[in-house]
Formats: structure tokens, sequence, C-alpha cells
């Protein structure tokens, strides 16, 4: 296990290649034909995952574009346009060798140049600006060779060629000159994956059918993929359960598992999201008093019981979660400080930075803000923390936003004391951990950017230094130091992992279970 | 040719309502507080000052109010709503594949909750003290007093597990084998319950009115007389009655064309029904200020719209009014 | 207004009597009196004893009439009879502050058309039509959002999008009653305007305006509740329309906490309604005599 994630994650050392015929051969009985119904509450402004960050988009997204690599169920990059890729011994290069037969979705051959017009956009257009930031320019020796090189090693890129992160889009199509976060053909997409558009009504469904020219021989299995929205959670169980739907993925609530868990034809998994790394938090806003004293922080993290939010209001689906880093991935430190529940502790703590309780046995008032939305994760954890923190003699007043845009700006222009929030880790820690923690991400306005003000320039040392550490065990080491930082320093209570889970007919094999799940081709899954 | 010039002069009133209508609803979203490019923003997954800038000026929001809503105006003048902030697409075009939907629940819930409620107000103003009136006069009060969105959670409750024979959510099927009429079966299918729903209020509405005014005609002296020379009581109510009956009925259908756009909005929601309302509602929740516009605009444009078809239908139907040309 | 309410029985003091003796002759008008004034009192009692609705007291779902809880709790564990209790008072105090409203508004812009006429009446009579065509609820909604939902807010923006019935229904009793003997024997001894419109004619139109005005509070009750159920309440209030929104989602687990709330409303506007309904027979003389 450990040696193929460090082919992974420390790739660049050695140079990897991986043919086409090391795929892990199909199960049996692989049946043609048949639609798939996923039902997501989930809706996607558009489908072009290259400038756009997002469930929604990913997952049709990753079915009708193809990405220069896949990943299994553990952690290992898999050939898929790319059929073999290099990694030069310095780490400021990597080659990608792409497969001869790829055509997008017109017929036009998939070439280098369509790899290195992709990643340029995504660069200059996706969020996630780590990704790419290091890429200084993408050569094209010829058709099927597209050479990446970088200004300094990073050790991200591989996990940034897969899935939703990097979609090969036609050059062609989106290099038309016009602005790519708002083409047209974002929402009338033309890709190379298995599937293409035929229908996308925004907010309702979206109707993929089978790309006959795939260039992997055989694939895909089924006929059509619909993408059902339906966003009333009752709707949605309804329709899994009397088979109008087939898969749901992303699925959180307690609730929701548990029922469809009782159904007979329903299988239920948590496997398929270890990339994601969706970790829900309390965040506290370490410019604004008494949160500026680490020893608040840590008091509010010794009066709250993980335990008892995953277990009792989350029925146990939810896993704790004690760090910055999700705990499915190799770059998790168990060492880093739990906090258990420890009351005297926290008042001890409270009583030394100088915060003695009133008449009326309160030390001092917070507002607790939480994300608008499903309740489970967020408004009954801020609900739980009034009644818990109380114990400590700390007043919460749980602060309740109409709606997302409402909360998003009070985050993003730090007018908080502490909020309920959920970020994802985006498999590779550069992606979705570095920009929580780097000082340098201090940017006001910017929802989940270091919106909690925190400034630690070690960690910030720290964090630079595993950008381009391309050696695993001495990122890992990095790593693990940066956890026991930020595990003392406290600017985020991290609580659990989201319970995401898929709900699936048993009729369906192979379903998605890499460490993508859902937002990777599911050419492989077939129905019966 | 009178008619003519009546339909013209609605139409002039009508657009002159319409460009009050985008002008109030432009400064009114351009008066509130929050910045649309951060929302984008916000929606795309993250972002920086550069990509906000952009934003700013891909949305032309980075102009003074006044010019973009000269622009705004401008464009509508020629049907174009502008571009959506959320999905990556023109409002004319996300309203578009909406306002189908919205129009067929509208009309479905408006023409059964009309005859159904003419149905029994006709009975009901038969014997204007029976048992009958009685309870077409409880049924009535009930119906308006119901919570539509409630009224449909119940009947989601009542078929989903108990009585499964209706769809209890969205407009079609995802899976389905068959030609042309199977689909156009599905979505009658799936049209049941949000319809009924719907029209549950304004049944009420008509029942009463249909009693009420049939009461009042009945006692009219040409009623009398058809009586007295004998024509059969079936052929007084259906033919005669009914007939001069009906005309406040179409009135008030008219004039409840707003509500009825309202009402859809919460049955939409609550039935999944990919019409306007729920992509109102969503919108709103979104912050996505040209949607909500576009949808308000062209709501306000099918109110206009409906008025004006009244109106022709009254003067149709009761030549009267046509001779005295003037306004009711 | 008090000046209003002194001369209006003083002038039509018999014909309020004998609406009165109509009225309580009316079973369903007094049956929803009846309804009505248990809701408030409940909804009172509820505002000050009713305890703190937010507040998780007991397993989640559990059903009504188990340990304890004759309406069950809700989907976090909060008890839906304090709920019931305290959520009602948001749900009447917006729909009554909606209507007073929209019937301030409705009846200034009615009264000043009617009895002006002319050009008064045409622009009046423009701006009422703006309003109509305008669909209400999302309207509404669009004014909560963007002024950030309080109970003031919402009441405003139902009050604001529901008033043009009552302006045109105004209007129509101005037309018709500006013309009898005693306006114009009112006009001669040299009443001024505002006399003449306030308490010659306004009294004289009471009867269909408080009939309309019983149904307005009924229609905005049911506005609030549309409003709270969408999720566009006061976060922060508990309230009828709200419990139903929140727990819409577990539907097919627990029906109790949506379908309480929902009878509460239900029950609040039928008796508001049937109120309406016997006012109406008890001013109509027309009808008093079938």
């Amino acid at each position: 296990m450990s040696i193929t994630r460090r082919k992974l994650l420390g790739s660049a050392a050695a140079a990897t290649a991986v043919s086409a015929g090391l795929l892990p051969l199909p199960s049996l009985a692989q049946r043609r034909g048949g639609t798939l119904v996923i039902a997501s509450s989930q809706v996607p402004r558009h489908l072009n995952p290259a400038v756009q960050s997002g469930i929604a988009t990913g997952v049709p997204g990753t079915q009708i574009f193809a990405s220069p690599l896949k990943f299994d169920g553990d952690w290992n990059p898999q050939p898929y346009l790319a059929e073999s890729w290099e990694t030069a011994p310095d780490g400021l290069s990597v080659t990608l060798n792409l497969v001869k037969n790829a055509t997008f979705h017109d017929g036009q051959p998939v070439t280098s140049e369509d790899v290195a017009f992709s990643i340029g956009v995504i660069r200059d257009n996706h969020p996630f600006k780590s990704m790419f930031a290091p890429v200084e320019r993408v050569d094209t020796p010829d058709p099927h060779t597209a050479i990446i090189r970088l200004s300094q090693p990073h050790p991200a890129l591989l996990l940034a060629l897969s899935s939703a992160l990097c979609v090969i889009i036609p050059k062609h199509v989106y290099g038309d000159g016009q602005d790519l976060k708002t083409h047209p053909a974002n929402s009338a997409p033309v890709g190379s994956g298995p599937f293409k558009l035929v229908e996308f009504k925004p907010g309702e469904q979206i109707r993929l059918k089978r790309y006959d020219g795939f260039f992997i021989e055989g694939r895909p299995y089924l006929d059509e993929i619909v993408i059902r929205i339906i966003k009333d959670p009752s709707a949605l169980l309804i329709a899994m359960e009397n088979g109008d739907a087939d898969m749901y993925p992303y699925m959180a609530s307690s609730q929701q598992i548990k029922r469809l868990g009782k159904a007979e034809h329903l299988a239920i998994t948590d496997r398929g999201y270890a990339a994601i790394g969706p970790i829900n938090w309390l965040a506290f806003n370490t410019a604004k008093p008494p949160l500026d004293d680490k020893r608040v922080r840590q008091a509010i993290g010794y009066a709250t019981d993980r335990n008892f939010i995953t277990k009792a209001l989350m029925r146990g689906f939810a896993k704790p979660q004690r760090s910055p880093i999700i705990e499915s991935s190799p770059f998790f430190n168990p060492k880093i400080p739990a906090y258990d529940l420890d009351l005297d502790k926290a008042n001890a703590l409270l009583d030394e930075a100088g915060h003695k309780r009133g008449s009326d046995g309160m030390r001092f008032s917070l507002t607790c803000d939480y994300i608008p939305g499903p309740a489970e994760q967020q408004k009954s954890v801020a609900e739980y923390l009034k009644s818990q923190l109380k114990k400590i003699g700390i007043d919460v007043q749980v602060r309740a936003a109409p709606d997302f845009p409402t909360w998003a700006k009070r985050v993003s222009t730090h007018d908080f004391d502490m909020t309920m929030d959920i970020v994802f880790n985006w498999g590779d820690p550069v992606i979705g951990v570095h920009r929580t923690y780097l000082s340098s991400n201090i940017k006001k306005g910017v929802i989940w950017s270091n919106t909690q003000s925190y400034a630690n320039p070690k960690v910030d040392e720290l964090l630079n230094a595993a950008a381009v550490e391309t050696d695993f065990a001495k990122r890992k080491a990095l790593y693990d130091q940066f956890q026991m930082i930020v595990g003392d320093d406290l600017p985020i209570y991290w609580i659990n992992s989201l319970p995401y889970h898929t709900a699936y007919d048993r009729k369906i094999q192979n379903p998605p279970v890499s460490i993508w799940g859902p937002m990777q081709s599911m050419d492989d899954l077939s129905m019966g | 040719m009178d008619t003519v010039v009546y339909v013209a002069r609605r139409l002039f009133y009508g657009l002159m309502l319409m460009f009050f209508v985008v002008v109030l609803n432009f400064v009114l979203i351009r008066l509130a507080p929050g910045d649309p490019a951060e929302v984008i923003a916000g929606e795309m997954g993250g972002t920086t000052q550069e990509i906000l800038a952009d934003i700013r000026a891909t949305y032309g929001l980075d102009k003074p109010v006044a010019t973009q809503l000269a622009i705004y105006l401008g464009q509508v003048a020629h049907g174009d709503l502008g571009k959506s902030f959320f999905f990556d697409q023109p409002v004319a075009r996300l309203i578009g594949t909406r306002i189908g939907a919205t129009i067929l629940l509208v009309l479905t819930a408006q023409f059964l909750s009309i005859l159904i409620g003419v149905v029994m107000g006709v009975f009901a103003a038969r014997k204007p003290n029976g048992v009958v009136s009685a309870l077409v006069a409880v049924f009535s009060t009930l119906g308006y007093a119901l919570p539509v969105f409630w009224t449909g959670i119940m009947l989601i409750i009542v078929f989903a597990s108990w009585l499964p024979i209706f769809p209890v959510e969205g407009m079609r099927s995802a899976r389905l084998e068959g030609g042309g009429f199977v689909h156009v079966l599905d979505v009658l299918h799936h049209l049941v319950l949000p319809a009924v729903t719907l029209a549950i209020i304004f049944l009420a509405q008509y029942a009463r009115l249909a009693r009420t005014s049939m009461i009042e005609v009945l006692g009219a002296d040409y009623i009398r007389t058809a009586r007295a020379k004998g024509v059969p009581e079936r052929r007084v109510v259906f033919h005669h009655a009914l007939r001069n009956a009906v005309l406040p009925i179409l009135t008030v259908a008219g004039l409840q064309f707003g509500n009825l756009i309202s009402g859809a909005l919460l049955v939409e929601t609550v039935f999944n029904w990919p019409g306007m309302g729920t992509l109102a509602f969503d919108s709103i929740l979104r912050r996505d200020y040209p949607t909500v516009m576009g949808i308000l605009i062209i709501g306000a444009a099918m109110v206009v719209v409906a008025n004006i078809l009244t109106d022709l239908g009254y003067r149709l139907a009761d030549p009267r009014i046509r001779t005295e040309g003037g306004r009711r | 207004m008090s000046e209003l309410s002194r001369s209006a029985p003083e002038r039509a003091a018999s014909p309020a009597a004998e609406a009165w003796r109509m009225f309580r002759r009316n079973r369903p008008a007094m049956l929803g009196t009846a309804i009505f004034l248990s809701m408030l009192g409940v909804v009172i009692y509820g505002s000050l004893f009713g305890g703190d609705p937010f507040e998780i007291v007991w397993a989640p779902q559990t059903p009504p009439g188990e340990d304890g809880f004759v309406f069950g709790t809700d989907y976090l564990g909060r008890s839906l009879a304090t709920g019931l209790l305290v959520g009602g008072a948001p749900t009447m105090a917006v729909g009554a502050a909606a209507a007073v409203l929209s019937i301030f508004i409705g009846v200034t812009i009615g009264a000043l058309a009617g009895y002006y006429g002319g050009w008064v009446d045409n622009l009046l009579m423009r701006i009422t039509e703006f309003f109509q065509v305008l669909p209400a609820l999302l309207f509404a909604m669009v004014l909560v959002t963007l002024f950030s939902p309080s109970l003031v807010t919402i009441s405003t923006a139902i009050g604001v999008v529901m008033w043009p019935q009552t302006a045109r229904l105004t209007r129509a009793e101005f037309l018709k009653i500006r013309e009898l003997e005693y306006v114009t024997a009112a006009r001669a001894i040299g009443a001024g305007n505002g006399r003449i419109m306030w308490r010659v004619i306004l009294p004289n139109a009471l009867p269909p305006l408080i009939v309309s005005a019983t149904l307005t509070v009924g229609v905005a009750i049911l506005f609030e509740a549309g409003l709270s159920f969408l999720g566009l309440g006061d976060p922060n209030t508990m309230s009828w329309g709200m419990m139903i929104g929140a727990n819409r989602e577990y539907i097919l687990d627990a029906w109790w906490p949506v379908t309480f709330p929902g009878l509460a409303i239900f029950l609040t506007v039928f008796s508001v309604s049937l109120i309406g309904d016997g006012l109406n027979d008890a001013f109509n003389p027309k009808l008093r005599e079938r």
C-alpha cells in the first residue's frame, strides 16, 4: 500500500511508466447497454470542469471529457488519455505520451496541442491556482507527446492531471478567443470522454449518450447516463426507492443513508470519496479577540466532544477528523493532538487566559455562523456548540444566514467570530489544504481562502517546502510537522469527515469507488 | 375595427407597464447590498481579485448603474434578458426551457378549477338552501384556507407510500421506452398531483362565485319567463342561465392569473416541477439577479397578456361591452 | 382612525346592530369566531410562556403522544408543541401587520382615485395595475431577500404586494357613494374634501372594506407561511411555515412535524374566512333575504 502511494505522491524521482496493458481486468459478464439514472441534488452551472470546480460540474464533466490520467482506489495513477508518462529526474518536467486513437465527439483527433491548450486554460481560469501554478509551458514535440515544463518540482502534478482537475478540452472549439469562463461551449461541451452530451436542461436534467468513437475499445458499457436533479431530499429518496433512479452519490445525511440502506435492491458504500476529502470544521477568526488567544481556541477544542457529534448527531455514519489533512490520506499524522473532551482543562485554559466568569457564570459571548442548507453537518453542530460551550462559560449566539451568498459574504469579509464550514482536500494538500493556512492566502472577499487570518511563519515555511518536495517521505515529514503546529495553534477545530456515501442498485457492476468516485469516467460501469 | 383599436391600446398600455416593471426591478436589485461579482466568483468555486475584476467586466458590473440600466433596457427591447449569473447561459434561453412546464401546469389547474368549480356552483345554486349548497360552501372555504404547499406535501405523503399510483416528483420519467404518445401520457401522469394541488385553492373561489352568480341569474326575469314557458329545467340552467353566469367567472379567471403564477411557484417547488417557479426560487437563493429579473418580467408579461385575452374573451362573449367600448 | 371609529357607529348605529344580529345567528361565522379566538389565545399564551422552540429536548422524530410529547418532536428533537405555541405569533403578527399596511395603502389610493376621478384616478389606477401584474409572491420573495428577512421586511413585502385588490374595491365604493344625496348635501354645507372623504364616504363604504380586510388577513397569513416555508422567513424566528419547510425533507419518516403546523395555519385562515363570510352575509341585505 505505502509503496503504491509513494509511487503516486513522490513520483517525480522515479521515472515511472505504466502501460495500458496493466489496467485491471473488467469483472466477468459485463453487459452492454442500459441507462444509468443518477439522482443528484447538486446543480451544475455548466459542464466544463476546466473553469469550474465542484462536484456538480465534476460528475457530468468527467463523463464528457477525458483527462490525461485516472486514479484507482489506492491512490495509484492509471493511464487514460496518456498511455504512459515520465517525470524527469530533476522533477522539472513531465512527459505525457498520448494514446493515438482518441477523438473528440466531433470526430477531431485529440493531440498534444489540446493538452497544452487545456493546461493553460486551467492554469489561468480554474479557481485552484496551486494546481498548475508552477507550469511554465507545455511543449508539443509531436501530436502525441506533451512535455509539461515546471518552474519548480511539483509533487501534486500527477493528481492534478486526473479526473475533473484536468479535463482535456478541444482547442479548435474553445480556442476561438472568447473568455473561457463564459464560453458558450461550456454548456454545450465537446469532449473526448466515454459519453457525449445530448441534452442539458439547467437545474433539471442532463442526458449523456454513449460516444461510439471512444478511444478505449469496447467501452463504455452503458448506452446512456441521465443525471436527474432533484432538490427535495424526500423526492430523491422516493426516486431511489422505487427504482426511478439507480445511483445517488454524495449522500451525506445519516437519515438518508439509513433509509436507503434498508432498501433491498440497493447497496451502500462509502468508498469513492478519498480524494475529495471533505472536512466539516469549526473555524475561528484568529484576528479577533478573544479568539486571537490560542488558549481560548484550545479551550473550545477541549469543551467540544467530537465523538458525540459523530455518534449521536450524525448517527455513527460520520468519522471523526482531527487534522487539516483528511485521515484517509497518506499524509495524515495520527500524532496530532485530538483535544479529547476535558471540561476542566477547558475551564483552566480560559481562566489562565484571563477570562473570568461573570455573575451569570458567563465569561464572554461569541457568534457562530453556519452554511445554510442540509442541517445535520452544520446547523445541528452549531446548536450543539451553543449548549456545550455554555458549560465553560461561553455564550454562543448561533447566527443563521438566509442563503449561501449571505454566509459566504460574512465569512469572506472576516465578519464573524466562529463559523462552521465544509472544505474539501481535493486529493493533494497543495490543492486543498495549503489555501486555508498560508498567510499569503489571507484574502478578504475570497471564500475558502485563509479566512481565519491565521499567520504562522513556520507553517508558511513548511507548506512552501512541501509544495516542491518530490520525495514522498521527506514531504510527509514536512506535513507531519505542519499538522503538529496547526494542531497546537488550532485556527480551526476539525470535527469530522463528511459521511459521503453512494447508494446504487445492486444490478450495477463496477460502481465508482476509485479515489475520485463518481468524478471519474464510468466507462467500466455496467447494468446487470 | 373597434376591437383592433382596443387591442392596440391595451397592448400599448401593456408595454408601458412592462417598461416600468423593468425599471423598478432593475433599480431595486441594484440598490440591494452585496456584490454580484462575488456571488458569481463564489459559484465558480473560490476566487481571486483578478477573477473578480474579470467577472465585473464580463457582466458589465463595472459600469455606472444608469449605464447598466440603459444597456439592460436596450437588451430587453430586443428580447435579450441578459446572462444568468449562475448558469453560463442567456436568461431568455433558461426561461425558454422552463416556461412551457409552467404554462402547462397553470392552464391545467385553471381549466380544472373552472370546470369543477362551475359544476359545483351550478349544483349548489339549484337549491341554495340545500345540503349540496352547504357542502359546496364549506368545501370552498376549506379549499381557500389550505396552504397550497402543505396540501402538496400531504398529497406526497399519501401518494408516495400509501397509494403509489401517481409520481410525486418531476415532469418526466428519466427512463422511458416508446414513442411520442408514451411521453405525452408520462407528462400527464406527472401532472396530476401538482395540477390538482394548485386547482384546489382556485376551485374554491370559482365554486363560490359560480354559486352566487347562478343564484342571481336564476332569479332574473328572463329565467322566470323561460320557466313559465315550460322550458325544461336542465335547459334553463345550462343554456340560459349558465351563459350569463360565466361572464363574472371569466373576469375573475383573468384577474387570478397573477395569483396562479404565485401558487405555481410553491407547487413547483413542492413537486420538483421543472417550471419557472423552481427556477425563480433557486435563482433567488443563488442571488442570480438577471434570472430573477427575467422571470419577473416574463411573469408580468404573462399576466398582461392574460388580462388582454380575458378582456377580448369578455368582449366576444358579451356583445354589449363592444358598443360601450370602455373599460370596466 | 379613532375619529373614524367614533363616527361610524353613530351614523350607522342601527345597521351595525342589525349586522351583528345577523352575524350572531350565522353558525359558521360564530364557529369561525370561536376557532379564531382560541387560536389567538393559544398564540398569546405561547409567546408569553411557550419556552425556547429551538431547544433540543428529546430524541429526534419522537412520534406524537410518546414520551409525553403530545405533538412529538422534529428532526432535531425539538418539541413540536413548543414550536406550535411559539410559532403562531410571528405568523399572525405578520399577517395582521401586512393586512393593516395593505389596507392602509389600498384604501388611501382607492379613496383618492374614486373621489377625485379624472387624471388622479387615471394615474393611481395605472399604478395599481402595475402592482397587479407583478407576480405577488415572487416580488415579495425578491423584496425579502434584497432587504434581509425580518418580521418588518416580511410584513412590508407582503403589504406592498397585496393592496391593489383593496384599492380597486375602495375606488368602486367611492365612485358609487360620492354621487349619493348625503354627499352632495355635505358638500353644499361647505364640508371640505378631506372631511367628505374620510368622515362621510368612508364610513359608508366600510362594510365591504371590512369584509375584504378580513380576507386580506387570511391571505397575508398564507403568504407569510409560504415565504417561511421556502426558507425566506426570519431564520431566528420560529414560525409555522418555517416548521413545515424545515421538516419537509423528512416527511417519509415523520409526517407529524409537517402536518400539525399546516393544520394550525389552515385552522387560522379557515376561521378568518368564516368570519369574513359571516360579515359579508351580515352586511349584505340582498343575501339576508334568502
